[in-house]
């Protein structure tokens, strides 16, 4: 297994020197590495990157998002996705071509303050988002709880390969929607299984960069002894291997993007 | 908040519904009871240049209030009282729901509210801020800001112009050939009593003290009571459209004076005043 070297830096400090590719929030000044963001750094064979701790959802194509109905004009809804981009929800999405805003009428299908899970469809950084909920598991979220957590914090959330978010669903009984942007649906049969799902989350959400927090997570869950014991070799690659799930891979966010909707891979 | 204007937060119905089914088993999504107030702290004299100034934190949300003593003429029809005027203004900065630009309906309300319960509670005795009874006076401005907005902008405001005003120094001026002169000296602000506003609003049946954001974009209604040190009433407002029904009113007021007490007895600690 290859060497990870991870400290922790603020923006300006040096992650890497030498003749290294930059990969996410850093820059190349002449033969070193500089973070752009507070965050723990990662240098590898593959280059050296910056995993932020803080900061806000920027948009990126083919991403899941929960997003909420803020209004409608006769074309489109406008959605938050807790980013500094209002999002768009095209009324042809839903009405299909042959949309007409004479005839059809938007507010029947979705009003203001309905929660939707929805793919970013079209996004290049010169105009909003575009969104759309032409997919399986995506649309209107009917029932849940929902909570919101710092965007950065939702790789770790997930896991590798979906490996936390399934024990805390497994052990909760509830399904959970999450949302690139920070957003997450909890929905449970019963209210005690939800409390102890949205406990878990925002353990994750707070002890996201410290050691062997899966472990500690099947704790707060009750996962039996043996769970744990049997899953403690993979813990320590889990842990150092969370934050991979974050870099801007596609194919990466792909198979990120049908776990959230799906609830499981 | 006026009657027109709806409230520019917009909670997800997923959250209201959520909200509700809280409240009406007795707790609130940041597990507050129905009437708990969040926990306040206050920092004193913040502000270097001015005569008095305090920080004040409720829950999340901040407000800075600053008090500068001038001169000036008194207001027609009170020549022999001082003048006090508070202004209020919401940053920028506080929320991404607030714009730069002339203060909305709602902090125009905010300087008011807060403006009415220090007047009417005669907190500051001006009669006693006199220079030449008709000519010169005192004149007490307060400028609060609010710097984080997560609700009851109302009680905050009016926690921080208080705990202002009472911890400020006011300037010893002197009349000398007909001249306002500054000994550069200072002395107590004319204090006598503590007004300490509670906010009360109505969601669904339930009554809640001390609203969130969230809380107050789910509100039917409002009500504002400030009482005094004697625990009498000196001033209210009541917001939106919603009603209050006679047992609520008076179950907002009982509140108001005992919850009212406690945090003034929090203020004079925080404070250092008897």
């Amino acid at each position: 297994m290859q060497e990870v070297k991870r400290k922790y830096v603020i923006p300006g400090d040096i992650v890497a020197e030498g003749n290294m590719r930059p990969l996410v929030n850093v820059f190349k000044n002449g033969n070193s590495i500089v973070a752009t963001r507070i965050g723990i750094t990662e240098s590898n064979q593959d280059g050296a990157k910056v995993i932020p701790l803080s900061g806000i959802y920027f948009p990126r194509a083919n991403d899941i998002v929960i997003g909420k109905i803020l209004d409608h004009s006769s074309l489109s809804w406008s959605v938050d996705i807790n980013s500094c981009f209002a999002a768009h929800l095209p009324a042809q999405d839903i009405f299909g071509r042959d949309f007409s805003p004479a005839h059809d009428d938007m507010g029947r299908q979705l009003s203001t303050g309905d929660v939707i899970v929805a793919r970013i469809a079209i996004f290049d950084r010169t105009r909003d988002p575009i969104l759309t909920i032409q997919d399986k598991d995506l649309g209107k979220i009917p029932t849940g709880e929902l909570i919101k957590i710092s965007p950065t914090r939702v790789p770790r959330l997930i896991g590798k390969r979906g490996s936390m978010i399934q024990t805390i669903e497994k052990a909760s009984s509830t399904r959970i929607t999450i949302g690139q942007n920070g957003i997450i649906v909890v929905s449970g049969k019963d209210k005690e299984g939800t409390t102890l799902a949205i406990n878990a989350i925002h353990m994750v959400e707070v002890e996201a960069h410290t050691s062997n927090l899966t472990q500690r997570i099947k704790q707060l869950l009750n996962v039996p002894e043996s769970e744990i014991e049997s899953d403690a070799q993979t813990n320590d690659s889990n842990d150092t291997t969370i934050n991979q799930d974050g870099i801007n891979s596609n194919n990466n966010d792909k198979e990120m993007g049908m776990i959230n909707s799906n609830g499981s891979k | 908040m006026s009657l027109s204007k709806k409230s520019t937060v917009i909670v997800e119905n997923l959250r209201k519904k959520q909200m509700r089914e809280a409240i009406s088993a007795g707790k609130r999504l940041d597990e507050r009871s129905l009437d708990e107030i969040r926990p306040i702290e206050i920092e004193l004299d913040v502000i270097k240049k001015a005569n008095g100034s305090a920080w004040v934190k409720l829950g999340n949300t901040e407000v800075v209030a600053g008090v500068k003593v001038e001169t000036g003429e008194p207001f027609e029809g009170l020549e022999n009282s001082g003048a006090m005027i508070i202004t209020a203004e919401v940053l920028p900065i506080a929320s991404p729901h607030i714009e730069p630009g002339p203060p909305d309906e709602e902090t125009i309300e905010l300087a008011r509210v807060v403006d009415r319960g220090v007047r009417e509670s005669e907190m500051l005795d001006l009669k006693k801020l006199v220079l030449v009874p008709g000519k010169i006076v005192y004149t007490i401005f307060v400028d609060c800001s609010v710097i984080n907005v997560d609700g009851n902008l109302l009680d905050a405001t009016s926690y921080a112009v208080v705990s202002a005003l009472a911890s400020c120094k006011l300037p010893v001026f002197e009349i000398k050939d007909d001249k306002v002169v500054d000994t550069g000296k200072t002395q107590e602000p004319p204090i006598t009593t503590l007004p300490v506003s509670v906010t009360t609003v109505k969601i669904g049946d339930y009554l809640i003290s001390d609203p969130t954001t969230e809380e107050e974009a789910c509100m039917d209604a409002r009500l504002t009571i400030t009482t005094n040190s004697k625990g009498s009433i000196v001033a209210m407002q009541k917001g939106l459209k919603g009603s209050f029904s006679m047992e609520d009113v008076k179950s907002i007021a009982d509140k108001a004076i005992t919850k009212g007490e406690g945090i003034r007895g929090k203020l004079k600690g925080m404070i250092n005043i008897g």
